[in-house]
């Protein structure tokens, strides 16, 4: 019988890439966890996540910053995601830490995570993002989940000319693409 | 068109799905008497107001949360965007 080794592979090969100054880079060092709120245990839900990550519960848009190196969005009225490090089961270990509070589902290998970063990452998310990105509307640690180029995207501001992408892996190379070309245009 | 979000504020239509009549949240008892009259004006008859209407629209690429708008079909004016969850609850519905 033949023996395989299965190596896992970042989903665009650790891309990295300059743009006059404006860099695009894969992120592959990130784990996402989806958290649900059960139905009515907001406040059970709210309490296990600050003994977990000592963090309050994200308002919708919002994101906290939280222990360990983790950040908590707040996706929908009832539902979270969770990024920080890359972990060998972050769910299990998210599981483990709200003791029941949220379900929860390990998301790490369906979403690809961009890091966009210099003066060119807002003119250029400008053309292919209908949300407003100026720091007024869209301060940093504030994010949208929206759609680019027909490709539904998180944009997370992380201050400055910094933005944090994610969208689905599946499409990663799509999603790429449409920011590659969009860099290009106003570059 | 643009979309004023109760949590997310203003969005683009694009973001959304549009489904048809608010009424729909207004599901009848399947174990009423006439339950297959009413399923059947429920399903099938509805209005088609030129002027003010209130609508379904799902935020798919967004919070996916849906929301009842009430859009003028004659300006696409929206006057008020409200939470389906909380107009459900506020008609009595448990969630």
């Amino acid at each position: 019988m033949p023996e395989f080794t299965l190596t896992a592979k970042p989903f665009l090969g650790g891309y990295s890439r300059d743009f006059n100054g404006t860099t695009l880079t894969e992120a592959t060092d990130v784990s996402i966890t989806s958290i649900a709120q059960p139905l009515g245990g907001r406040e059970a839900l709210a309490k296990a996540v600050q003994s977990a990550w000592g963090c309050a519960l994200p308002t919708p848009g919002k994101t906290v910053e939280a222990d360990d190196g983790h950040r908590m969005f707040c996706t929908g009225p009832d539902s979270f995601l969770l990024t920080g490090p890359a972990l060998a089961d972050p769910a299990g270990d998210a599981a483990k830490a709200l003791k029941g509070a949220g379900y929860v589902t390990d998301q790490s290998e369906t979403w690809v995570t961009l890091r966009l970063s210099g003066p060119q990452a807002r003119p250029a998310l400008e053309r292919i993002c209908p949300v407003d990105l100026h720091p007024d509307a869209l301060p940093a640690g504030a994010f949208a989940r929206t759609v680019m180029e027909h490709l539904g995207a998180i944009v997370l501001a992380e201050g400055g000319d910094t933005f944090t992408l994610m969208s689905a892996s599946s499409s990663a190379n799509s999603f790429l693409h449409a920011i590659e070309v969009s860099l290009q245009n106003v570059g | 068109m643009i979309i004023n979000h109760p949590l997310l504020g203003p969005r683009d239509a694009a973001e959304f799905v549009h489904l048809g009549d608010a009424s729909l949240i207004d599901r009848p008892n399947w174990q009423a008497e006439d339950a297959a009259a009413q399923f059947l004006d429920y399903a099938y008859m509805r209005d088609n107001p030129a002027g003010e209407l209130r609508e379904l629209w799902y935020h798919e690429q967004g919070d996916r949360s849906w929301l009842v708008v009430t859009r003028n079909t004659l300006t696409h004016e929206i006057s008020s965007v409200e939470l389906a969850r909380d107009v459900a609850l506020a008609r009595g519905r448990d969630r």
